[in-house]
């Protein structure tokens, strides 16, 4: 396992500037993923420290070397693809010694260590099948096989699970989770699944548009985000965001009123000097922290839209006022109906501020 | 079932029964004429008659057939190496490097495409005359080496070409001559297969270049001697068609070795 260290690394194509300068310092056996929506540059950062796209500017070190312009094979990497890239003329065992064989690594050594794991990895009744011959699950196993042979020092994932159903894709994030417990190695996980992200992490980095929103730890993006995005990106179901605007704003406090709803007030607590009155910003408040009527902090009475109902718990999808929608998370409730005014309580102590930029000021 | 299903099936039937038809006579005539005298063919038999054997004695009488296939052999194996090699190069390069003229020079090369051969054949011609190659079989090879129809076929089927198996085998440190020889070919290898059958088919059966630049005897390919079987003064047509069997046959033999190959070839190389 090492440490991976990310200075102001960028990458353009062109005039298009597509990693717009990242800092980040992953420590040895760490476990990060890297999480955002389509296209914010995620998997370029990734096939950066890959060494399978040019580094435009920027310090990629690995164990404490520079890594920038050093071939794929030398820089103590692995990496398992969203499409397994298992080679189709080859068989299970051929797959996974590949690597070690252009490596020159000597025949005996290449079978033990491809035995070793296969058995790891429960593969070894399929050693002699082939790719096409594997489900989606075994061949993501091969992959991952193919990767823990090499013994890196880095080991990447690029959207492993996105080609699994449901259930498989469960099962696969436990059997990666225990590989990294087991191995105890540095691993780089990209996905957009934050699901994936928030099991899986020791640290989440949150990308936009090649920038790097937040990074930290899963639980501390949860409890504590950083913008309006990151707030709006873990959780699910997403944050709802409701319009609103300051009343009054005094020693770290203020007054806030819902846009639409100018009646529910709340007292919150602010950065110094992030808000006046007058200002428009937006309050969020996570689906499942709605608590019942008159046990909040303010009632704020919505319109039911649609209600599902999953067994243990329901969501309430609802209209504060026309086109201003929020989820409610409600446990044990399937009496909620499918339409109907709903009144519902917001602790203070639950809620988020956000300016007009999106920055956070509570 | 219904009349209409029953008429739609017998209009079907019938389509295919022209068309396997007409596919298949000339290769019929071809063999039943083989066992007839010139004779019985210009009075128009189309029966097996008995003068198989003499016909056969009669063309290997009259032509030099082991120099003559070996020639044949020589030029279409040496043009299909070359152009499978140099084309399927250019096919993956054209779909895997990315650059700012990539798809100009591409365009270029298509173009190509639309010159009929006769408008290059006389400054062909002077070329391979100037650099000594006339009555050579290497002549007759070069300019088909660089085949566009071949680039073409060769970078649409890289269009399937998974591209993290590239990405896979950098990884796991290749070089691209070798992602190219240990990935790439054996993974395309339908692909492969549909275009030796093309270029040696169409090597195997060249005529019009071959007449050009082979001038001696002991350089000719099969389909010249068959040729100048049949335009002598009075032609044997019994034995031009042992010679246009025999002519047939490394064709046929390529094709039907490698059919299955072929027909995934021909609908996209990779599963």
């Amino acid at each position: 396992m090492a440490a991976v260290e990310l200075t102001d690394l960028r990458k353009s194509f062109g005039t298009l500037d597509i990693i717009k300068g990242v800092d980040l310092a992953i420590d040895p056996g760490e476990f990060v993923v890297f999480v955002g929506p389509s296209g914010c540059g995620k998997s370029t950062l990734l096939r950066m420290i890959a060494g399978l796209e040019d580094i435009t500017s920027g310090e990629l070190r690995i164990g404490g070397e520079v890594m920038n312009g050093v071939d794929p094979s030398q820089r103590g990497i692995a990496m398992v693809f969203q499409s397994y890239a298992l080679y189709p003329h080859m068989t299970v065992r051929e797959n996974m010694g590949f690597a070690l064989k252009f490596a020159g690594i000597a025949r005996a050594e290449i079978d033990r260590r491809v035995d070793d794991a296969a058995g790891t990895l429960g593969l070894g009744a399929l050693m002699d099948r082939k790719p096409k011959a594997l489900s989606g699950g075994q061949r993501q196993r091969v992959a991952i096989g193919r990767a823990i042979v090499r013994d890196p020092k880095v080991f990447l994932f690029d959207e492993p699970l996105s080609n699994l159903d449901a259930e498989l894709r469960v099962h696969m994030r436990v059997e990666i989770a225990k590989l990294h417990k087991r191995l105890q190695s540095t691993i780089i996980y990209v996905t957009h699944d934050q699901v994936e992200a928030m099991t899986l992490a020791d640290k989440i980095v949150v990308l936009r548009s090649g920038i790097v929103e937040q990074v930290g730890r899963p639980l501390d993006l949860y409890d504590d985000p950083a913008n309006m995005f990151v707030a709006g990106f873990i959780g699910s179901p997403k944050m709802n965001f409701l319009p609103a605007r300051i009343e009054a704003a005094e020693a770290g406090r203020v007054t806030v009123a819902l846009a639409s709803q100018p009646g529910v007030r709340l007292d919150l607590p602010a950065a110094a000097g992030t808000a006046k009155a007058g200002d428009a910003v937006s309050l969020g408040i996570r689906p499942e922290h709605f608590v019942a009527a008159g046990t909040g902090d303010a009632d704020l009475a919505v319109e039911v839209d649609v209600a599902e109902h999953l067994g243990s718990t329901s969501y309430v999808y609802a209209d504060v006022a026309p086109g201003e929608r929020v989820i409610i998370q409600q446990e044990e409730s399937r009496h909620a109906t499918a339409r109907g005014r709903l009144v519902v309580g917001l602790p203070a102590e639950r809620c988020f501020l956000f300016d007009d930029a999106g920055r956070r000021i509570r | 079932m219904n009349l209409s299903r029953l008429a739609g099936d017998a209009v079907q039937y019938l389509f295919v029964g022209i068309a396997a038809f007409l596919s298949v006579f000339p290769f019929a005539w071809m063999v039943i004429s083989s066992t007839n005298t010139s004779i019985d063919i210009l009075g128009g038999k189309a029966t097996f008659g008995q003068a198989f054997a003499a016909n056969v004695g009669n063309f290997f009488a009259q032509v030099d057939a082991p120099l003559v296939f070996w020639n044949s052999a020589k030029v279409a194996v040496m043009a299909t190496v070359l152009t499978i090699a140099i084309s399927s190069l250019a096919g993956y390069g054209f779909e895997m490097f990315r650059s700012k003229t990539r798809d100009r020079v591409y365009s270029m090369v298509l173009l190509t495409l639309m010159v009929p051969f006769a408008a290059l054949m006389i400054p062909l011609f002077m070329m391979m005359a100037k650099s000594g190659l006339i009555d050579t079989h290497i002549a007759i090879v070069l300019p088909g080496i660089a085949s566009a129809f071949i680039i073409f076929y060769f970078r649409q089927s890289t269009k399937a070409f998974p591209v993290e198996l590239r990405d896979a085998a950098k990884v796991d440190g290749l070089k691209e001559w070798q992602i190219f020889l240990y990935i790439y070919v054996p993974v395309m290898r339908s692909t492969y297969a549909a275009a030796i059958i093309i270029v040696f088919m169409a090597s195997w059966n060249n005529y019009l270049w071959p007449l050009i630049v082979l001038q001696s005897n002991e350089t000719k390919t099969i389909t010249l001697v068959v040729s100048s079987l049949a335009s002598a003064y009075n032609p044997d047509f019994g034995v031009v068609m042992i010679g246009t069997i025999l002519a047939t046959l490394p064709t046929l033999f390529i094709f039907f070795v490698m059919q299955r190959q072929f027909v995934q070839g021909m609908l996209g190389s990779v599963k």
